[in-house]
């Protein structure tokens, strides 16, 4: 097994130059799609099937009324208890041996659930293939240990790839650099993500971004409470009935009531 | 078919059943391919996982139609509680988990399988709507799709449950009332003893049909 990897997202850093949106969707072959106008400088407006990463663009007003524009790159968290595994059917979602979420595409059957499930709303549905996509950390490329295609267009040193324990070592760092509400976002939850960002405001500040994200606990009563129940039940059940069978026995009619009289017995 | 058996249920009965029980089957099985990646090998003899869902979510529509037969159909004779009868009935656990003395005799249903048509109705009706969620899940909002998982769970783990006590009662369980689903014709003892209230009703009102004397019905329509 490989050292599990961390993409560092120092959003400080970040000029919104969308360099990064840009590699992902040459790489990945992801040609635009046509888009709207909200606005904003933010384009497309959200995630899509066929732009898996996207700097979103924040006007904030600060406390002491200047305005403050974020910038954030999103896209796939790459979860160590990732939802979307949890609910895929099929196995198509997994964890590649750098603890990334990949997707064997040809496995996915549309089903929708891993966007249902999914706390970041990342993974987006493909009305043209009927399959889901999202970003997979450029698994092809780490596989033969080149950094991810957004990686290696950052021109600022925003982004950074490297083993796990190191690069959430340099955000602390990073965060601490800062200081005021800079903070580290992603090695807390959902035992950890795989892209950890460095948020120089507290993270209820960005839109889209979930403070407290988790496994929803209806997908966690469905596939760890209800989904094993469902099997114990049904055997319980088929135990009780043979028990029922050789301790009380069927209830089998009566003789036949032939004779005149009634029954026999 | 042996003179002096009882006819229970009519060939439209038996259709309606049939439709509801093995479209039923079928969803429990293509739901548990995709469930349980241990049974995926399920949606391999079919074609792969995509044709699994296809059929999941079409016998689905099959079953919700079967569904409605089945609840008009069944309604009135089984979707009804009569007490006091039916509570005796309840209490003395229908006789099958200890010996009772004098068990309240019952009609065409006994209070076992009310409560058997009345959570295939009503977990019938909630699969047919979290699963129609769960298929467009972009016509509703998040949290109402989350939640339809957990009821389309629910449901599998009620319905699968029922499903195992059914099969029991209708071969070893209770023999000689598989025949009912069957032919439709069941044995007088069979009826005596299962449903003595039912018998006595059908000889009051003339409704009792024993094959080969057809004609004596007071109904006159042989």
């Amino acid at each position: 097994m490989k050292k599990e990897l961390v993409k560092l997202i120092d959003l400080s850093r970040c000029t919104a130059c969308r360099g990064c949106q840009v590699a992902c969707k040459q790489w990945n072959e992801l040609p635009a799609k046509r888009t709207k106008n909200f606005g904003s400088y933010q384009n497309p407006p959200d995630l899509q099937s066929n732009t898996w990463t996207l700097i979103r663009f924040q006007e904030h007003e600060k406390k002491n009324g200047k305005i403050n524009w974020l910038f954030r790159k999103d896209g796939c968290m790459h979860c160590t208890d990732a939802a979307c595994i949890k609910v895929c059917p099929t196995g198509a979602l997994y964890h590649t041996e750098f603890g990334s979420v990949s997707m064997h595409a040809d496995k996915c059957i549309g089903c929708k659930a891993c966007i249902t499930a999914c706390p970041f709303s990342v993974p987006k549905f493909d009305a043209e293939t009927n399959k889901i996509a999202k970003c997979d950390l450029c698994y092809t490329r780490l596989q033969v240990n080149q950094p991810p295609a957004c990686v290696q267009s950052c021109p600022t040193g925003a982004l950074q790839i490297g083993a796990k324990d190191a690069m959430i070592k340099k955000a602390y760092a990073r965060a601490a650099e800062l200081g005021g509400d800079a903070n580290v976002y992603g090695d807390k939850f959902v035992q950890g993500t795989h892209v950890v960002y460095v948020l120089p405001e507290r993270a209820d500040v960005y839109e889209h971004l979930p403070v407290d994200p988790k496994v929803p606990l209806e997908i966690i009563i469905w596939k760890d409470v209800l989904k094993p129940a469902s099997l114990l039940t049904a055997g319980a059940v088929v135990a009780g009935c043979f028990l029922h069978y050789i301790t009380h026995g069927p209830k089998t009619p009566d003789d036949e009531t032939t004779c005149e009289g009634g029954n026999k017995s | 078919m042996k003179k002096g058996m009882i006819k229970a249920t009519g060939p439209f009965e038996r259709v309606v059943h049939w439709c509801v029980a093995l479209s039923c089957l079928l969803l429990c099985l293509t739901g548990m391919g995709m469930m349980f990646h241990s049974l995926n090998g399920i949606g391999t003899m079919v074609g792969g996982m995509l044709n699994l869902k296809m059929i999941h979510n079409f016998g689905g529509i099959f079953f919700a139609i079967s569904l409605v037969f089945t609840i008009a159909m069944w309604w009135k004779e089984a979707g009804l509680f009569s007490f006091p009868e039916d509570w005796q009935w309840i209490i003395a656990g229908g006789g099958y988990l200890w010996h009772v003395e004098n068990m309240p005799e019952v009609g065409k249903y006994n209070p076992g399988q009310k409560m058997f048509f009345l959570v295939v109705a009503l977990f019938g009706a909630v699969m047919v709507a979290s699963g129609l969620i769960i298929w467009f899940p972009f016509s509703f909002g998040v949290s109402l799709v989350r939640m339809m998982y957990v009821l389309h769970a629910l449901g599998f783990l009620i319905i699968f449950a029922f499903f195992f006590v059914h099969l029991y009662l209708v071969t070893i369980g209770a023999p000689g009332s598989a025949p009912a689903m069957f032919t439709g014709w069941v044995t007088k003892a069979w009826v005596k003893k299962q449903h003595p209230k039912w018998l006595k009703e059908m000889e009051e009102d003339g409704s009792l049909v024993v094959f080969g004397e057809e004609k004596c019905s007071k109904k006159g329509r042989c």
